[in-house]
């Protein structure tokens, strides 16, 4: 979803200047607020330092797939998972 | 100036033509690009036209004459899907030598990059992902793509192995 309302961000600021007014004002945290970010994404968004709103697009980009790898590794079940046979027929394996 | 991959430049160009998209309200190919630079966003009001002209050169080429409209030159005998893909493609010159463009830091960051830039934003903005996903789901198939999107035979071809196209 953050990378999706990020691109939702970037492809406005192409037809709409009060995003870039906002950014070069200081202000980009309120435009920021108006699209579906986290509140520790928009604050990591809001500390972005770049020369130009194309520059800061560039780094957004990568703080933000950075964050959607690390939650897409959390979220994925481990390979092992289902290799281990269940512990009820191991013991009965044993029995036998 | 930050250096920057082409996956960065993808993606920053595939959302640059998304907003151009959504600006059209179209849902379905073929994208109207003439139309737009004929009426364009306000903004750019000062940066897209469209002139015909003949040339043996180019297809087309944008230029922006001293205290004049910027506007796309295109040649006036070339095939529709060529033309079609050549005024996309020099929208990307328009879009970042505007004003709105060059305050945006786009022309320093795709100046050097511009001939792949350019050729990628087209292709992005004549066939979107969520365009070439609906066609794909409607059993569209290669051999029509470039037809239904008016790409020509090369572009089609670039577009439809992209990522997002062929994994849609």
């Amino acid at each position: 979803m953050t990378m999706q309302a990020l691109n939702q961000l970037v492809a406005r600021s192409i037809i709409d200047p009060t995003v870039v007014d906002a950014y070069s004002g200081g202000k980009i945290s309120d435009v920021l607020s108006l699209f579906d970010f986290s509140a520790d994404m928009r604050s990591q968004l809001s500390g972005i330092q770049a020369n130009t709103w194309a520059e800061y697009a560039i780094q957004a980009y990568g703080i933000v797939k950075v964050a959607e790898e690390q939650v897409s590794r959390i979220t994925l079940p481990s390979p092992l998972e289902g290799l281990l046979p269940e512990k009820g027929s191991a013991d009965k394996e044993q029995v036998a | 100036m930050i250096s920057t991959t082409l996956e960065e430049r993808h993606w920053l160009l595939r959302n640059l033509a998304q907003g151009l998209i959504e600006y059209m309200s179209v849902t379905r190919p073929p994208v109207p690009v003439e139309e737009m630079l004929r009426h364009p966003p306000s903004i750019y009001e000062r940066d897209f036209g469209v002139v015909d002209m003949y040339s043996s050169i180019w297809d087309a080429t944008f230029a922006r004459p001293p205290n004049r409209r910027g506007s796309i030159f295109v040649c006036i005998d070339i095939e529709p899907d060529k033309r079609h893909y050549a005024l996309a493609r020099e929208t990307l010159t328009a879009l970042i030598t505007s004003e709105h463009g060059r305050r945006m830091g786009l022309c320093k960051l795709f100046t050097p990059f511009l001939l792949e830039s350019a050729d990628y934003f087209a292709r992005q903005l004549l066939a979107p992902d969520s365009m070439v996903k609906a066609f794909r789901m409607r059993n569209g198939n290669r051999e029509n793509f470039g037809l239904e999107f008016q790409l020509p035979a090369r572009a089609a071809k670039r577009r439809w192995n992209e990522d997002g196209a062929s994994a849609a």
